[in-house]
């Protein structure tokens, strides 16, 4: 059996968190500024890959990564077919719709039948607006969603928000709530059972790192 | 200028020829494997009544068909999704007098409108066998000890067999009795994520035993001492019967020395709903999907009006060829034992030697484009060849040939007439080491 598991690691907001989980498992040494996209800790049998938050789940499915680390956020919005065995509980934020002030005083979502909503997550918008029966149009952007309403290309957006200074700086109001989200460790399916030995050893480590 | 439509479907797949020979290679394989085991082909419609082969599909299998209005009857037709209820249909309608056991091998594609992922398009090729008429669970042990022969016979190491028994699972949620809650529990079982788990066993209130069952399925993974855990752990008829049931199979499987790659996981619920007792999936380690499963099905045959126990299993040669190139297994794709140039205006040699060798099972092709020796020498490497046999050309008399051995690098002068007479003594190894 290989006796090297490699770690998908969200850079990111994320990454702080995860590194430090690590840390108190005694991976030391990881540079997170360096520039390099691979680490490896041959004592622990650990090799550790810096990755788009987004791209952490393909790297787990397809077995590139045995294990990641990822917001259940991407897990909802991808649902890709791995193991979730634990929430990690921290990174935690919301997925929100929101609007600007302006908007927000005369609207009123029970009235909507058609939105256009700017957002990283079209899935989950889609799912979300479709099951209270508003049609939604989509505009697919990858970064500085709450630009859109500002400048006019979208009235609404779906972002993650952890303390909501971001919306408020930006003038904009939070509408609904679609989801919560923490970090969670995700596992591929076949390491599960060709590794068994050493994931379970893995998930049982960390989670002795959990706060009870 | 037009342009000129090319475009697959999404799911769509093209074996070029080197593929489609590792393709082949692993179907010969798998089948040359059942067919020894005592099995026989059958083969079924790609497409049906939808109304008729939805019956026995599971739910979720059924909404990833593809249908099609049939242009005779109006009626709704469909491409297979999966080949074990048409044979269970089959076996109950047309087969049910034969003297049991029934061993049916079948090597098939199948159709699913799923998102493509990890090797899998939506028509996807299968190699597999039902076993129909065996309660026994040594029918179990014999398609596993199949499964394995199968993934040593391609050329696979490091495997690990999962089994698994959908009935332990099945047995709590009878004590709960809620559906809903039941639908809830698997999703979250299947993607293991303990905190949902939990929540979900909290809301539903279950009496603390049963809740503590649930709460503990996903560690129920691992050696023999899954089963005592477990034994301790359910206290109703069906957990117990699924429990007694996968210890009989572990046990014969012992015997069989297949123990070692087996993981005992009453944690995984992803089965097939149609799955009434032990069923098993195969992984490869550093490959992210399950190759092979299989498993028993002993209600499905009484859907079509005909009780009778079953069992069965299915190769995903897609995911087999991948496997196969990730952990550097070689197929040998063998070109053509003989490429003949004939530079003399009649070909006569050409077309005699050619017939001759042929004749004696051997693998001929010819170079009928004229161009200079080294460009047909070339062509031949290309394509593989042995031996290229060279008639008329500048270093041989009239009635003579230049045999190349491509592989090795050698050449022999040979009479064609002596070739024609014993093409065996004149190419031994060739001859005795070939397929025919």
């Amino acid at each position: 059996m290989k006796s090297v598991l490699t770690l998908a690691l969200p850079k990111g907001r994320l990454l702080d968190g995860a590194l430090e989980l690590l840390a108190g498992l005694g991976v030391e040494g990881v540079d997170a500024e360096s520039r390099k996209l691979i680490f490896t800790d041959a004592r622990r049998g650990l090799r550790l890959l810096f990755l788009k938050p987004a791209d952490v789940p393909a790297y787990v499915t397809y077995g590139a990564a045995d294990l990641g680390i990822v917001g259940k956020d991407i897990l909802l919005e991808q649902a890709p077919d791995v193991y979730e065995p634990l929430d990690l509980k921290f990174g935690f934020c919301r997925l929100v719709v929101a609007e600007s002030r302006e908007l927000w005083e005369r609207d009123d979502p029970a009235k909507w039948s058609w939105v256009r909503v700017a957002t990283k997550y079209p899935r989950l918008t889609e799912e979300y607006f479709s099951q209270r029966g508003v049609q939604v149009e989509i505009v697919r952007l990858d970064g500085s969603i709450e630009l859109a309403p500002l400048i006019g290309l979208a009235e609404r957006i779906v972002d993650l928000v952890q303390s909501g200074e971001t919306l408020r700086a930006n003038g904009l109001v939070e509408v609904a709530e679609i989801a919560r989200s923490t970090a969670r460790l995700i596992v591929n399916r076949a390491s599960m059972k060709t590794e068994h030995a050493a994931v379970t050893g893995f998930i049982d480590q960390l989670k002795g790192q959990l706060p009870r | 200028m037009k342009r000129i439509p090319t475009q697959l479907p999404k799911g769509a797949r093209i074996y070029l020829p080197d593929e489609a020979a590792r393709k082949r290679h692993v179907e010969g394989t798998l089948l040359g494997i059942f067919e020894r085991w005592g099995y026989r082909e059958i083969v079924t419609p790609t497409f049906e009544f939808l109304d008729v082969l939805a019956r026995g599909t599971d739910e979720n299998v059924q909404a990833s068909m593809f249908t099609f209005v049939d242009r005779e009857t109006g009626r709704v037709l469909a491409l297979r999704a999966d080949i074990t209820p048409q044979i269970a249909r089959i076996v109950a309608t047309r087969m049910r007098d034969e003297p049991k056991p029934i061993r049916l091998a079948y090597l098939t594609n199948v159709f699913r409108y799923d998102e493509p992922h990890v090797s899998q398009y939506r028509e996807l090729y299968q190699a597999g066998v039902e076993l129909l008429g065996l309660e026994k669970q040594e029918a179990e042990v014999e398609i596993i000890a199949m499964t394995m022969e199968g993934l040593h016979g391609l050329g696979l190491h490091r495997f690990q067999m999962d089994l698994c028994h959908l009935d332990f699972f099945r047995g709590l949620l009878d004590e709960i009795g809620d559906d809903e809650v039941a639908r809830d529990l698997r999703a979250a079982l299947a993607r293991k994520d303990a905190g949902t788990l939990e929540r979900l066993v909290a809301a539903a209130a279950p009496p603390s035993a049963v809740g503590e069952a649930l709460l503990a399925l996903p560690t129920l993974v691992g050696g023999e001492e899954v089963l005592d855990r477990a034994g301790s752990l359910a206290r109703n008829a069906r957990s117990a019967r699924a429990l007694e049931n996968l210890a009989e199979v572990y046990r014969l499987l012992k015997i069989y020395g297949l123990g070692e790659s087996v993981l005992l996981d009453l944690g995984e619920v992803r089965g097939f709903d149609y799955y009434s007792g032990l069923y098993f999936e195969t992984y490869v380690s550093g490959f992210g999907a399950s190759i092979a499963r299989g498993g028993r099905y002993d209600d499905m045959l009484g859907r079509f009006g005909y009780d009778c126990p079953a069992v069965g299993f299915a190769f995903d040669i897609g995911r087999a060829l991948s496997v196969m190139a990730t952990q550097g297994v070689d197929v040998p794709l063998p070109g053509p034992e003989f490429f003949i140039i004939d530079f003399t205006r009649e070909k006569t040699a050409a077309l005699s030697l050619a017939r001759r060798l042929r004749d004696r099972g051997a693998s001929v092709s010819r170079d009928i484009v004229s161009r200079a020796l080294a460009e047909s020498l070339a062509y031949a490497r290309a394509h593989r060849a042995r031996h290229a046999l060279v008639v008329g050309g500048e270093r041989t008399a009239a009635g003579e040939l230049l045999a190349i051995d491509l592989a090795a690098g050698t050449e022999r002068v040979l009479t064609v007439a002596d070739v024609l007479e014993a093409p065996e003594r004149a190419f031994a190894s060739t001859f005795r080491e070939g397929r025919s």
